[in-house]
């Protein structure tokens, strides 16, 4: 069997590439466009998700021991909490550190409160680190069930919106990304097609001479190749650039959010841009070329 | 050889192209087959390239069955045919010695042999110091060689032309008819010219077929246009 020469179809493509360069660009700019869209909206839920994580992590709850208990009977209270599944870390809080704690809040605003107070009127605490969030109204049942602890605060209700809002995001972005990816895949055969259109003569001629579907194809595939790292290329530049101007410019004036440094996702998501950008535009060549390659 | 046997073609629309049409045509053989518009004269030229199927009948060329022919093995039959056509259908941003070797590498040939092929064939049509021209540098006739060039640089049997005089003048058509034929018989390629061009039909007195709404009409050796 006769063997093709990569490096004339490598050169074909270029050689096309270039005689199109009007097409090429608008091919280029389209898919750089879908992929830089892509790629920040995937940054901001990343950023959006890990400042939800770590609101997340604060997974306490506070159990208040009854006022009259004794040290031996707090013992005995705390030994049956450790008992208890998805636990932790459980941090005592005594009578009088719980007067400090208040002393440090309001004090300085109202020193007459606390004079002659000892840290009696105070109930003692435990304050329990939990695991898990899916588990918690099941420990918040068990800690307001145990002897000697008359009352529970808990911040399951706001890890719930958390668990929730983080669920919403994740779907939200899958369709975001999966709608995207059509409307980049549509637009590229339309252009690709419009490229191909022009060439339509080329194409019918290699016919005429006895051209194999996959000699006429592989040009043009090769094409979409270019034009996919071509495209991923420059997007990855331009996101970069703006994630490191935002992060440095903007973000660091608004302490409350955490931004993930940009080295913890530059590698997946320069594969991801070439994965999509390459298998985006050897879709839009093929299906672009397809009815012409029918007999 | 080519060997058309009870052939009808009937388009989707329901036209009848070719109604029934019988023809042999022999190795070696120089033929025009003429027509008015509508007779039929592209329609078999279609079902010679397989670019469409028979609706009935059996088209066979050497030893490939166009009816019965799998899509996939096409490229490797239009390898046995040269086309030319009226316009030309080079590539302009080719020079002749690309849109000649193009054809060669499209069957992947390797370089050393298009090297020395190449020059041979366009020598054959009298163009081998416009090697490494482009062809809107080249006139009407010269353009047609290209193609008829391009045509020859697989080295098939049966040449089949449509109209390639037809965007020539008449001097350049009867040099492009003699050089088709020369090539027929010093070659012994089987040469099918589509026409209407009563002249040159006339003055070459060669084999001629007529179509006449989808049937033959006339089939005769040394015949002329009317």
């Amino acid at each position: 069997m006769r063997r093709y020469s990569i490096m004339y179809f490598i050169s074909q493509s270029v050689k096309g590439l270039w005689r199109n360069g009007v097409m090429t660009l608008a091919s280029i700019v389209v898919l750089m466009s879908c992929l830089v869209v892509m790629g920040s909206f995937a940054l901001v839920v990343m950023n959006l998700n890990e400042n939800l994580n770590t609101l997340g992590d604060m997974n306490e709850m506070v159990a208040f021991v009854e006022l009259e208990k004794t040290e031996e009977e707090i013992s005995a209270i705390r030994e049956k909490i450790a008992t208890y599944d998805n636990i932790k870390k459980i941090e005592y809080v005594s009578k009088e550190q719980a007067l400090e704690e208040e002393k440090k809040k309001y004090e300085e605003e109202y020193p007459e409160f606390f004079e002659g107070i000892s840290g009696d009127i105070y109930p003692a605490s435990f304050v329990i680190t939990y695991k898990n969030n899916d588990k918690v109204e099941t420990l918040k049942y068990d800690l307001e069930h145990t002897e000697g602890v008359y009352k529970v605060n808990s911040r399951a209700d706001i890890a719930d919106t958390i668990e929730t809002m983080k669920k919403g995001i994740i779907y939200l972005f899958a369709w975001f990304l999966a709608v995207l990816f059509v409307v980049s895949v549509f637009v590229i055969v339309n252009t690709i097609k419009l490229a191909v259109f022009a060439r339509r003569q080329e194409i019918s001629i290699m016919r005429y001479i006895g051209a194999t579907n996959w000699f006429i194809m592989i040009p043009f595939v090769l094409e979409g190749v270019w034009i996919g790292l071509l495209s991923s290329g420059i997007s990855f530049g331009i996101v970069t650039y703006v994630y490191s101007f935002v992060q440095k410019t903007v973000i660091s004036d608004y302490g409350m959010f955490t931004i993930i440094p940009f080295a913890n996702f530059q590698g997946w998501l320069l594969l991801s841009f070439v994965v999509i950008g390459v298998i985006t535009g050897i879709m839009g060549s093929s299906i672009s070329l397809r009815k012409h390659l029918k007999a | 050889m080519i060997e058309f046997e009870n052939v009808k073609k009937v388009y989707p629309n329901g036209t009848m192209a070719l109604d029934g049409v019988d023809l042999k045509i022999n190795d070696g053989e120089f033929v025009f087959i003429v027509g008015s518009s509508g007779a039929g004269k592209s329609t078999l030229m279609k079902l010679l390239l397989r670019e469409e199927k028979v609706t009935s009948g059996t088209i066979k060329v050497d030893e490939f069955d166009l009816a019965n022919m799998s899509d996939h093995k096409i490229p490797y039959f239009r390898r046995q045919l040269g086309v030319v056509f009226q316009d030309f259908r080079l590539f302009q941003h080719k020079t002749v010695f690309e849109n000649v070797s193009f054809a060669m590498r499209a069957i992947g040939e390797p370089n050393h042999v298009i090297r020395r092929r190449v020059p041979a064939i366009l020598n054959i049509v009298g163009l081998h110091d416009k090697m490494k021209c482009y062809p809107r540098e080249l006139s009407g006739g010269e353009q047609q060689r290209v193609a008829l060039a391009r045509a020859l640089a697989n080295n098939p049997g049966i040449i089949i032309a449509d109209e390639p005089t037809g965007n020539l003048d008449p001097e350049l058509s009867f040099d492009m008819m003699n050089l088709l034929r020369r090539i027929c018989r010093s070659k012994n390629k089987t040469v099918v010219v589509i026409t209407h061009e009563k002249n040159l039909v006339d003055h070459f007195q060669e084999r001629v077929i007529r179509l006449e709404d989808g049937k033959m009409t006339e089939d005769r050796v040394g015949g002329m246009f009317e």
